[in-house]
């Protein structure tokens, strides 16, 4: 077991016909169990770069090592039913049930039936659809959506360690897209597959990729490093201009709540005490304003000191708490709820709404600033080290 | 002619024997050929669709057999296959070449290159993507050029009475030579009759066919 499950050395496509290579000398290392991410401008080679590692496109010269063993001159049908493969276009076969597509590779691999029913019912439950109610639907009963997480299932069925997805939330609206795609975080979590994945749109990249590979003409690399170092540390002037205005807000939603320090020590009261000792503790602190929790510590009300001083029944005084986000929203999130919130702050609640903390635009800038301190360290020292090793 | 006595032709029991008599060697006359092409027609499609540089020819063949005017076409086969039922049906298998490779090529064509490509992506060989992937997406549109074939066999099916062969034919035929005798335009008609009765009948036999072999992901 080697720690790359995809090497690409060297590999060049040049169509027939035509002058210029549509990939050069790609020469990549794909780590195992990571989503790469290949992103860049349109014609720019993703496609074709792709499509080389499982062979629907031919390489003019150059290898593929899949986990160790030289697959460029290998049977490509074998080679396929170890790669799952999703494209945009999702290529379901209209005239089978959704339960045999999904069912596609197993039958190739010859498994028995049973074995084979199990697994089609174990994956459309992965993917989110009832198998008692998908599996006998062809797939023009499906919505787009539900199409697009077929096509996961499908690729997914022999549990194949590597996964090639070309744009495959392309074709999706924006609201079902960002659905999918946190689905499929979530899903890679427990699967640990090696991913390539293909988009031209940034913030895709960003989001989904442990790194990313930005792409220029002839799938040449401007830039292959995690979405962090894109963003605080771009290579070229072609990543920058790629990566385009506003890195820092990207960042933002790369960073999630439990990782950095929260405001924990605000001043809190709870509707079991008296309005007068609320009162004196807010009077004795430097806060201006404190914040109600009910018996399940569960945020209440915003209340200032006048507040307390109408006599007004706890439940009702000041202002109501809103702005909840839970650890693992991003800063992003944060920032959005603090906006539209009324007290210019996000509270941090688990899961089941009980109180953690607050997160304040202070929070948000002095990380902000951590973030870029940390990555030009680690920028600095990266550079004294043998390019090599690093790779190694 | 009256329509009356017409009816009363159509009634009497000698006319009704050898209409459906008719009917079936009509019938049985057509089978043949068209199950022939549609083996024949169906390979040629593929060929033509999987080998580009032999599309042309194979199109152009097949198109050049229908334009020989059937009497024709019947006749020069006669030295080669002899008088009776044997050259009309050769013939007829040349003319059902047409519909049914065309519509092979263009069923073929129009399968979702996205539905190919991940059948591929996924490891599924030449012949399997063909047979359990191409074919099928393009069975509704091969169905359709078979039931165009049948319906023209029908129709030029009827001439093969001229050089002796069987069918409904031999009625209208039979009627041509008797003008302008009584009863003439009688037979004419109710062999023309029966004619497009059957190929009212073949087209509801093909919906049968398409009820049965689309598979309903592909129906709409
Ligand atoms: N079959 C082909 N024959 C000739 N040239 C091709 C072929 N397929 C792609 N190309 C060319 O190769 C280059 C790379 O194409 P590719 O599809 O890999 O780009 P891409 O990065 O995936 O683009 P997009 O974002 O638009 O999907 C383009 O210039 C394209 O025109
Ligand atoms: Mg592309």
């Amino acid at each position: 077991m080697t720690d790359t499950m995809i090497e690409l050395e060297k590999l060049t496509k040049r169509y027939p016909g035509t002058e210029i290579p549509a990939v050069e000398d790609l020469t990549m290392g794909i780590p195992r169990g990571e989503i790469v991410v290949f992103v860049g401008p349109s014609g720019c080679g993703k496609t074709t770069s792709l499509k080389m590692i499982n062979r629907i496109i031919e390489p003019t010269s150059g290898h593929i090592i899949l986990d160790g063993e030289d697959v460029t001159k290998s049977d490509p049908d074998k080679l396929r039913r170890r790669i799952g493969y999703v494209i945009q276009q999702i290529g379901l076969f209209p005239h089978r049930r959704i339960g045999d597509n999904v069912a596609t590779v197993p039958n190739l691999l010859g498994w028995d039936r049973d074995r084979t029913n199990e697994r089609v019912n174990e994956l459309l439950e992965i993917v989110g659809l009832d198998p008692e109610m998908y599996r006998d639907r062809y797939p023009k009963e499906l919505s787009g959506g539900q199409r697009q997480r077929v096509g996961v299932a499908r690729a997914l069925a022999a549990d194949p360690p590597v996964l090639l997805m070309d744009e495959p939330f392309g074709a999706i609206d924006p609201i079902t897209r960002t659905r999918l795609q946190n689905e499929f975080l979530r899903l890679q979590q427990e699967l640990q597959k090696t991913i390539v994945f293909v988009t031209h749109d940034i913030d895709e990249a960003i989001k989904m990729g442990d790194r990313i590979a930005i792409l220029q003409e002839r799938s040449i690399p401007a830039q292959f490093a995690t979405p962090e170092e894109i963003l605080t540390q771009p290579a070229n002037q072609f990543v920058e201009d790629f990566v385009g205005s506003g890195a820092t807000l990207k960042r933002l939603k790369l960073t999630r709540i439990r990782d950095i320090e929260i405001i924990t020590d605000c001043l809190t009261g709870s509707v079991d005490e008296d309005a007068r000792t609320l009162r004196d503790r807010l009077a004795a602190s430097e806060w201006t304003g404190m914040l109600l929790l009910d018996e399940q510590k569960r945020p209440l009300r915003w209340l200032r000191a006048p507040d307390l001083d109408q006599g007004r029944s706890l439940r009702e005084a000041g202002l109501p708490a809103k702005a909840f986000v839970e650890p693992h929203a991003t800063l992003s999130d944060a920032l959005e709820e603090m906006l539209l919130g009324s007290a210019g702050v996000s509270i941090v609640v688990d899961k089941h709404g009980v109180y953690q903390g607050i997160v304040d635009v202070d929070t948000i800038i002095i990380t902000i600033q951590e973030m870029r301190d940390a990555s030009a360290e680690f920028y600095r020292t990266a550079k004294l080290v043998d390019p090599a090793e690093v790779a190694g | 002619m009256e329509i009356a006595s017409f009816l009363e032709f159509l009634q009497s029991d000698a006319t009704q024997r050898t209409l459906l008599a008719e009917t079936r060697e009509h019938l049985i006359m057509i089978a043949l050929p068209i199950l022939g092409a549609l083996v024949v027609g169906i390979a040629l499609g593929i060929a033509a669709h999987r080998f580009r540089f032999l599309r042309g020819s194979i199109l152009n063949m097949v198109s050049w057999f229908l334009t020989i005017p059937s009497l024709a076409f019947f006749a020069l086969l006669i030295p080669i296959v002899g008088i009776g039922n044997t050259a009309p049906m050769t013939a007829l298998f040349f003319y059902a070449l047409l519909p049914i490779v065309r519509n092979t090529v263009a069923g073929l064509t129009s399968v979702d290159q996205a539905v190919v490509e991940s059948a591929k992506g996924m490891g599924m060989g030449r012949v399997k993507r063909l047979l359990q992937i191409e074919l099928p997406n393009a069975w509704p549109v091969i169905l359709a050029g078979a039931r165009v074939a049948t319906l023209l066999l029908i129709g030029i099916a009827a001439i093969a009475a001229v050089v002796g062969g069987d069918g409904l034919g031999q009625s209208i035929y039979r009627g041509i030579n008797r003008i302008p005798a009584g009863g003439s335009l009688e037979a004419i008609l109710s062999g023309t009759l029966m004619i497009v009765v059957l190929a009212v009948l073949i087209d509801l036999i093909y919906l049968g066919i398409g009820r049965l072999t689309i598979p309903r992901g592909l129906r709409d």
